[in-house]
């Protein structure tokens, strides 16, 4: 089955060239690969226009670094050139795009960190030890402070849990589309989100609750 | 259901993967006790915060011009170079 991911795009593909109501499912997707195995440019814009910024967040999460991030995403897309000539479509393509990007950046971790430690499985399940309320959501307007407190917060989780918060709440891919890119389990990965969940708003948490004190809001 | 229960089932709570007694009981639970109620909402609001940071986040359109115009010369070349 073809991610949602993929059906964005196929949706605007399938406008493009024919207003017929078809059937937009694997068959598009099919269509959408056998033109970039063509060298169809149009395909090749409608791919970079759909993944290119995603496969950047992915990239900015994992590395904090915006040329890294670039990296990443010409790398990624140099792969799906070099290799579409092979690709059999076991996988959707915006899920290969996203593990191809994913392996960039943990190489690009490990060029960092050669031991890098990507199962944190054996981590202890936490409880929440901050009960501060925070703001109501149009009290958090974003200034640059909050934006720094966000990536402050997102850089303390392991490699293994930021990727699959990223992937699940950030990219809202489902659970079986980040299992499949991360190539983990299902269950590996809701113990990973919601471990990175309660991390990251214990992290935030102080900040928020003392905002929370200064609005009282 | 106690709060250590609560906590447990948190991400399964704010995704609807419970079924029906344990939503039922989550609910129930929220409703008395003050602190679960703000990890569960502190949470959610965790998860707007990220998902709205990002939807301003993305390439420059100067970068991705070039990245793209890049990408189109390597994919239209790929054929006469094998």
């Amino acid at each position: 089955m073809p991610c949602t991911i993929s059906l964005r795009y196929v949706t605007s593909a399938v406008e493009k060239t024919s207003n017929e109501q078809v059937e937009i499912a694997v068959t598009d997707e099919q269509a959408l690969i056998t033109a970039l195995k063509q060298r169809d440019p149009t395909a090749l814009a409608a791919v970079f226009e759909t993944y290119a910024d995603r496969i950047y967040r992915l990239g900015m999460n994992l590395l904090h670094d915006e040329q890294h991030a670039d990296c990443v995403v010409q790398d990624t897309f140099l792969a799906l050139i070099e290799h579409i000539d092979q690709f059999e479509g076991r996988s959707s393509l915006g899920t290969w795009l996203y593990r191809v990007g994913y392996n960039h950046c943990l190489n690009q971790l490990r060029k960092v960190k050669p031991s890098l430690e990507l199962d944190s499985l054996d981590e202890p399940d936490m409880m929440p030890v901050n009960f501060n309320p925070w703001p109501a959501p149009e009290e958090m307007i974003f200034t640059n402070e909050i934006t720094s407190e966000l990536e402050r917060a997102i850089a303390t989780l392991s490699p293994a849990l930021r990727a699959v918060f990223v992937m699940r709440d950030i990219e809202e891919l489902s659970t079986s589309e980040t299992a499949g890119v991360l190539g983990i389990s299902e269950s590996a990965v809701k113990v990973r989100l919601h471990r990175a969940r309660l991390l990251l708003r214990e992290w935030l948490a102080p900040y928020f609750g003392e905002q929370f004190e200064q609005t009282g809001v | 259901m106690e709060c250590q229960d609560l906590i447990k089932y948190l991400s399964d709570y704010i995704d609807n993967r419970l079924d029906e007694a344990l939503t039922h009981a989550a609910q129930e639970h929220l409703a008395t006790c003050s602190n679960c109620h703000i990890v569960l909402d502190s949470t959610q609001k965790t998860i707007l915060l990220y998902r709205q940071r990002d939807q301003q986040n993305g390439l420059t359109t100067r970068r991705y011009q070039t990245l793209y115009d890049q990408l189109v010369q390597a994919f239209t070349k790929q054929p006469e170079g094998d």
